[in-house]
């Protein structure tokens, strides 16, 4: 057997026999799903507790009143009662100065001892202009704000058409000036929602981040244990440098692999289990994750995107004698190199064909992430074969690009990590380094 | 000649580390590379095993030129040593086997009969970081020796051994040189290559400033030491002629002859005014060479460098 292969047997066996991998394996599914899950549950879950709201009515057109109306028909999450308590509705016309100002410090004061939640002011010509009204609060309760602006909306919208001497049922009103919900298709005839795309893309691109920079990190400390265990030059009496290096680099990324194909797999059996059972999946989610450019562009920019990284953690690896040492010079790495992929793809969804997105994402070190969100926005929509579409094009371009990245890597590390596995001490400086680089 | 050094010479950023070093190693000999620390052995010893490479010179082994090729057939203990603390015994054992590509049927059973030699056997399903420092260095020897190379390289071997291991690593060494291995020892501590190696090179700042068969250097700086037990004020001995320098120990002296002093006439003047029960006509230690040639060769050194210069 090749010593390369022997010393990828062992970093491979070693990382799956460890108790962490199998507790990762579980853990991360469960985590990445709660943090998608998670607010989405919560945002829909009704409000827990009964609020409480007084309006100071001062136009005198009972808005107040209708506003008052409207939300009696919010209820708790358990539907055991109405979410809203109507502590104060006062009709106060604007000619009664003096007794206005009283009332309205006293009910602010119960904003302040927090025995009250909201405070209403409706001032006279409220439906001419927003800043009639006012709500005093110091809750932050964006659901609540927003059923304030909503239901006063509806209510003033009313209370213009009366003004206009237009007179007919809440209900007429609403129908004729409700707003339009657009229905839309691609040339495919179909339509994969834009949240769906904005999901999965973020999937995607959170599993090759962590997966890389994990990955990548337990490969450098592998290196450093090698180095501060002294055995470095034990390994380096029987096989090369490079071999070592290329070994634990692929034996590593095995065992990452390893663990996304049991998420994959279990995905799947989930998907199929859902399927069999009759249990409606999002199609736009698996139209979006399932569609062969976007399966190939993650396969090829997670295991390209470790292999770079990676290499380059290895050769962080050797200069360094603590993992403590090695944090300097990691933090920069990933801040510059790596993670601003993931911020400029949010900008994917906003400016989809913007050229120096495009450009962006040919940066090698950006390609993996930043190249994965652009495919998987755009994969949904091809016609015909995905993989021969434009997008593919520049995917491909990406690819060549990290893989010349790699090659300079690859060459720099081979030169560097042979003499700093067996440097101990001192760190060695850059001109040291590049010294190292130009004479070997 | 099995290993052949030819002029070889290494460089750190400008330092020398060893300077026109040719050293030839029979085959199935111990060889002794002595000499105190930053002398210039590791750096000899990487350049064999082709870690780092030379900047001069020539380095040959069975005729062939080292390339990497011949790594399997060399054992190398590092003085910076170390094992994987979270493997068992067997696995590392195993592994590092494997990495000399030694055969996987074979090593099974080698493994199984070093740790029963080492006394290491129950141990052999245990972690190595549960090991003792002098375990530990056990361990480290088998796993040089364990795939049977030609030639064993070992830097500083006995370090954290206490004197039983030492004894037990000794006669494993000894049946290894039995069986026609070469075994290269590295080491800054005189007395253990006295006892132990045929051959010795000693190298100082890089240098190789002495070598040969180990009783052929000796005979070279000649019997010029006496020992001498004794009751009485030995004080007086020091003046006597012939006598080149005195150490006085607790009870009993070493004495330093000047080259034509004659060790009867220090008996017979001792024996006059002191009650001697033992004399004993020594050979240098190989500490007392090096003493001596180190003394003496920086100096020549740097004379030959600045005569280069002009």
């Amino acid at each position: 057997m090749s010593k390369f292969l022997v010393v990828l047997r062992r970093e491979y066996a070693q990382l799956v026999k460890k108790k962490s991998f199998l507790i990762m394996t579980l853990l991360t599914p469960v985590i990445m799903g709660g943090f998608m899950l998670v607010p989405a549950y919560l945002s829909r879950k009704g409000a827990d507790h009964v609020e409480t709201y007084a309006v100071i009515d001062r136009d005198g057109h009972g808005i107040g009143f209708r506003l008052a109306e409207a939300f009696k028909q919010y209820t708790l999450s358990d539907s055991s009662g109405p979410a809203y308590k109507l502590s104060a509705l006062k009709e106060l016309p604007s000619d009664h100065g003096t007794e206005y100002q009283p009332f309205y410090d006293s009910l602010v004061q119960s904003i302040r001892e927090r025995r009250l939640g909201y405070l209403l002011v409706i001032n006279a010509d409220a439906h001419m202009a927003d800043s009639n009204l006012l709500l005093v609060t110091n809750s932050d309760n964006i659901r609540t704000l927003n059923r304030f602006e909503y239901r006063l909306g509806q209510v003033l919208t009313m209370r213009r058409l009366e003004a206009s001497h237009v007179n007919m049922p809440v209900d007429s009103v609403m129908r004729l000036t409700r707003g339009i919900d657009l229905p839309r298709q691609d040339t495919k005839g179909e339509v994969v929602s834009t949240e769906a795309k904005l999901i999965t893309g973020m999937l995607l691109m959170l599993l090759i981040y962590f997966m890389v920079l994990i990955n990548g990190q337990a490969l450098m400390q592998s290196v450093i244990d090698e180095k501060s265990d002294r055995i470095v030059e034990v390994l380096v009496s029987s096989v090369t440098p490079f071999q070592l290096m290329a070994g634990k680099i692929i034996g590593t990324g095995l065992a990452a692999l390893t663990q996304v194909g049991i998420w994959v797999l279990g995905a799947g059996m989930i998907a199929s289990y859902a399927t069999a059972t009759g249990t409606p999946l999002d199609s736009s989610i698996t139209r979006t994750l399932f569609n062969p450019a976007t399966v190939v562009c993650f396969v090829s920019f997670l295991i390209l995107g470790y292999l770079l990284f990676s290499t380059f953690f290895a050769l962080l690896g050797s200069l360094v004698n603590s993992p403590k040492e090695a944090t300097p010079l990691l933090l920069p790495t990933i801040l510059i190199l790596f993670a601003p992929g993931m911020l400029i793809s949010l900008a994917v969804m906003e400016f989809p064909d913007a050229g120096w997105i495009r450009v962006m994402s040919f940066i090698p070190t950006y390609t993996p992430l930043l190249m994965m969100m652009r495919v998987t926005v755009v994969a949904p929509t091809i016609e015909g074969n995905p993989l021969m579409s434009p997008i593919m094009g520049d995917a491909v371009i990406g690819m060549l690009g990290i893989i010349v990245a790699l090659l300079v890597v690859v060459w720099i590390t081979s030169r560097v990590f042979r003499i700093g596995i067996l440097m101990y001490g001192k760190r060695p400086t850059l001109p040291e380094i590049l010294r190292w680089v130009r004479h070997n | 000649m099995y290993l052949m050094l030819d002029n070889i010479t290494k460089r750190f950023d400008g330092k020398v580390a060893v300077q026109d070093l040719s050293l030839s190693v029979p085959r199935g000999v111990i060889y002794g590379m002595i000499g105190p620390n930053g002398a210039g052995k590791t750096t000899t010893i990487r350049m064999i095993m082709n870690i780092t490479a030379p900047d001069a010179g020539r380095i040959l082994i069975d005729g062939r030129e080292v390339d990497g090729s011949f790594r399997d057939h060399v054992g190398y203990l590092p003085e910076e040593r170390g094992l994987y603390k979270k493997m068992t015994l067997r696995e590392v054992m195993k592994y590092l086997a494997d990495l000399k590509g030694y055969p996987a049927r074979k090593s099974s059973q080698a493994i199984s009969f070093w740790l029963e030699r080492m006394g290491l056997k129950e141990y052999e399903l245990r972690k190595v970081e549960e090991l003792s420092k002098g375990m530990a260095q056990k361990l480290q020897f088998i796993t040089t020796i364990l795939h049977e190379p030609d030639l064993i390289i070992l830097d500083e071997l006995f370090s954290g051994l206490d004197p039983l291991n030492i004894e037990l690593v000794k006669d494993a060494l000894m049946d290894l040189k039995r069986e026609g291995k070469t075994i290269l020892f590295s080491t800054h501590v005189m007395e253990q290559a006295e006892k132990l190696c045929d051959h010795i090179c000693m190298i100082s700042l890089g240098r190789k400033v002495l070598d040969g068969k180990i009783g052929e250097v000796k005979a070279k700086f000649g019997r010029n030491s006496v020992q001498i037990a004794f009751e009485g004020d030995g004080q007086f001995l020091r003046a006597l002629p012939g006598v080149s320098e005195m150490t006085e120990f607790n009870n009993y002296a070493e004495i330093r002859l000047a080259p034509d002093a004659l060790p009867n006439a220090i008996l017979k003047a001792a024996a006059e005014r002191l009650s001697v029960y033992r004399f004993e006509v020594m050979q240098p230690s190989l500490y007392d060479i090096f003493i001596d040639t180190a003394k003496v060769s920086p100096v020549e050194s740097q004379r030959e460098e600045g005569g280069r210069h002009v």
